[in-house]
């Protein structure tokens, strides 16, 4: 009866076979750690965009043996879903590659990551210490410390603003931009002079702009991201704030640009130079320009960049016949040192960030203007 | 000066909470329902307004259609929702539930069809005026005053007059005596619904024009509802109210001795603080006989 129930699912099993879910050895898939809902889901189609350009761009070149794809989990933009997010893409899928984005999120899925030996590229958050996140962690994108020593230096410097509020998010990311900004203006002998946290889910900030008003700041830092940093800036402005508006590279999305009371606001982001020569930029902007009908914003460029080095690193262990796992990936990064990305040719500093300039740029009409470029050392 | 720079902008910021919060306290008074989803009412709301005012219809048929949008919306929960699962005997924490499941519904329809970006509809009634030295004031600020007051006493007026909402009132006291005495308990509660839904309305059309929207806005919303329904005493409106001035009052104010991001936290001390003192609220009816 045991012999009879075993071949009946052996046989079973044999019948259903043919007809499951094709699954391919050969396919790869990395998994994609963006917001899709919450009030930071407007980056999860930024954010996205440049990947998905670049799985289209692996496909079709052939780089990799099987078709590549990106399975997205949606962390809100928080820790707790992402370290949810995480454990799947690593105990389930079994993936040996993740993007990431969003400095709590990243550091929240870091140790898993390490401890699993599962590569993380950060393409978004800008904390500084995601710097420290162990060698498993890679950041496609220049740190805040290094985008507020471009702005701030050149606000006091070239618009000749001394006084600064800062208000920034209950997060580390709003902690350290604190941190970096009050070392950097006692370095160009600015002030600060008022600083307000508020937390990630706070909206309303009228209140918060009467303070403003009363520091006598003339120039306003925001370090917060998505709804809540365009929510700031426009109660700003219509509670009679009119000092400078200063602000990072997560700034350079659609909703801060479009926001009339925007005008004039200064903002950091890595510099990429659209209208380079260089194949691999050229290309991506093209394409970018011909899929999405926008030239590209730096965030689509690092998720491209993070996925096409993915590509790279993998085609390279294949032609090896090396197995694609977090740890050769890391190790080939280190054996190739530089790559041809968006950009340029570009190479890791050792704690595995890459390095970029960073432009100083100002909304103008609804767009972003170069003012200035600072070479970061 | 920044004293009372805060506290006009509390008076505003209590207007805006006073009105979703009656509505919450309304539906929830009258007919013990948890409505959640009054959140996603409010959303709804601002973003119709938004959308027909974006598309160049102008003011009044936004407020039309956001008028229209929002009581449909709390009827068709009340009908289609509501109902069936009271009918089957649902528990009071079933129906909480759904309303949850429904605002998160709505929250990603919201997202899917208006988009996840920040969108604000751009007035020159928002942006403030220097009306003494150092204090600012946006005309919104007192058209949104006038119009909670306008609502809130209409409001009054209406469950103390009319024979509709006398039933509302006896609703909320002893449902089998409403039946005994003829009324139809399933009339007044729709109408409970579309009254409750019907006053998000200005609050979501000034928060439009004001702080703007997300698709997540709704949650905000609830909370200090739900707060401003418990500390002002279950079913009592003008209790509702004063409870949700304070909290636009206490939210500002506290920015005289916190970093704003206690603000939040002081309307909960609050809320903790008034549970204990005064378990039945500010002007409920204690249950200990």
């Amino acid at each position: 009866m045991r012999h009879f129930g075993r071949i009946t699912a052996a046989a079973a099993f044999a019948l259903a076979a043919p007809f499951a879910a094709p699954a391919s050895a050969e396919d790869i898939t990395i998994g994609g750690l963006f917001p899709f809902s919450g009030p930071n889901a407007v980056y999860g189609d930024v954010l996205s965009s440049g990947a998905k350009l670049a799985v289209k761009h692996i496909n079709a070149d052939k780089m990799l043996s099987g078709e590549l794809s990106i399975a997205y989990e949606d962390t809100q933009a928080l820790p707790q879903p992402a370290v949810v997010a995480m454990q799947k893409l690593v105990s389930v899928m079994d993936v040996p590659f993740t993007l990431s984005s969003f400095t709590g999120v990243s550091k929240a899925i870091a140790p898993i990551g390490g401890r699993n030996e599962v590569v993380m590229v950060n393409g978004g958050g800008v904390g500084p210490d995601l710097a420290e996140l162990g060698e498993y962690f890679w950041n496609v994108i220049p740190l805040a410390n290094l985008e507020v020593r471009a702005s701030v230096p050149y606000a006091v410097q070239e618009m000749g603003k001394s006084k600064f509020a800062l208000i920034y998010v209950d997060d580390p990311l709003g902690a350290s931009i604190l941190a970096e900004i009050e070392s950097v203006l006692e370095e160009v002998g600015g002030e600060l002079v008022s600083e307000m946290s508020v937390a990630p889910s706070a909206q309303q900030f009228s209140g918060l702009a009467a303070k403003v008003r009363s520091s006598g700041a003339d120039a306003v830092y925001i370090a917060s991201y998505g709804a809540q940093q365009v929510q700031i800036a426009k109660q700003l402005r219509d509670n009679g704030v009119d000092a400078q508006m200063i602000s990072y590279s997560a700034y350079g999305v659609p909703d801060a640009m479009s926001l009339p009371e925007n005008e004039g606001a200064i903002f950091t982001a890595q510099a990429v130079q659209l209208d380079s020569e260089d194949p691999v930029t050229k290309r991506f902007v093209e394409d970018y320009r011909t899929e999405f009908g926008e030239d590209p914003a730096p965030y689509n460029v690092n998720y491209y960049n993070a996925t096409m080095l993915f590509a790279i690193l993998a085609q390279a262990l294949e032609e090896e016949g090396k197995e694609i796992t977090g740890a050769n990936l890391l190790a080939k990064r280190k054996e190739m040192g530089s790559f041809d990305l968006v950009g340029g040719n570009v190479s890791f500093l050792d704690n595995g960030t890459l390095l970029f300039p960073i432009d100083v740029k100002v909304i103008e009409g609804g767009a972003a203007k170069t003012l200035a470029t600072v070479e970061i050392k | 000066m920044l004293a009372l720079q805060l506290t006009l902008t509390g008076l505003q910021a209590g207007a805006l909470y006073a009105l979703t919060a009656v509505g919450f306290s309304l539906i929830f008074g009258s007919t013990r329902v948890f409505h959640f989803a009054h959140g996603a009412t409010f959303a709804l709301a601002a973003y119709l307004f938004y959308a027909v005012e974006a598309a160049g219809y102008g003011f009044v048929p936004g407020l039309l259609a956001s008028f229209a949008g929002a009581i449909a919306f709390g009827l068709a929960i009340d009908w289609f929702i509501y109902r069936p699962i009271q009918r089957d005997e649902g528990s009071f924490f079933t129906v909480f539930v759904a309303s949850f499941g429904i605002g998160i519904v709505v929250q990603n329809l919201i997202g899917m069809i208006f988009g996840r970006s920040f969108v604000t509809i751009t007035s020159p009634l928002s942006r403030s005026r220097e009306i003494l030295d150092g204090v600012y004031v946006a005309p919104l600020a007192g058209i949104a005053f006038v119009v909670a007051l306008i609502c809130l006493v209409a409001l009054g007026l209406f469950l103390r007059t009319t024979f509709t909402g006398k039933g509302l009132r006896a609703l909320s006291d002893d449902p089998e005596l409403v039946r005994v005495f003829g009324l139809n308990p399933r009339y007044l509660s729709a109408a409970a619904f579309a009254i409750g839904s019907a006053l998000v309305v200005p609050a979501a059309v000034f928060t439009s024009m004001s702080s703007g929207l997300n698709p997540a806005i709704g949650h905000h919303v609830m909370l200090i509802s739900l707060a401003a329904t418990i500390v002002g005493g279950i079913g009592s409106i003008p209790g509702t109210m004063i409870a949700a001035f304070i909290f636009g009052l206490a939210e500002n104010l506290s920015l005289l001795w916190f970093e704003p991001q206690w603000s939040e936290a002081v309307v909960f001390a609050i809320l903790f603080a008034a549970i204990i003192a005064r378990p039945s609220g500010l002007m409920g009816k204690s249950a200990a006989r």
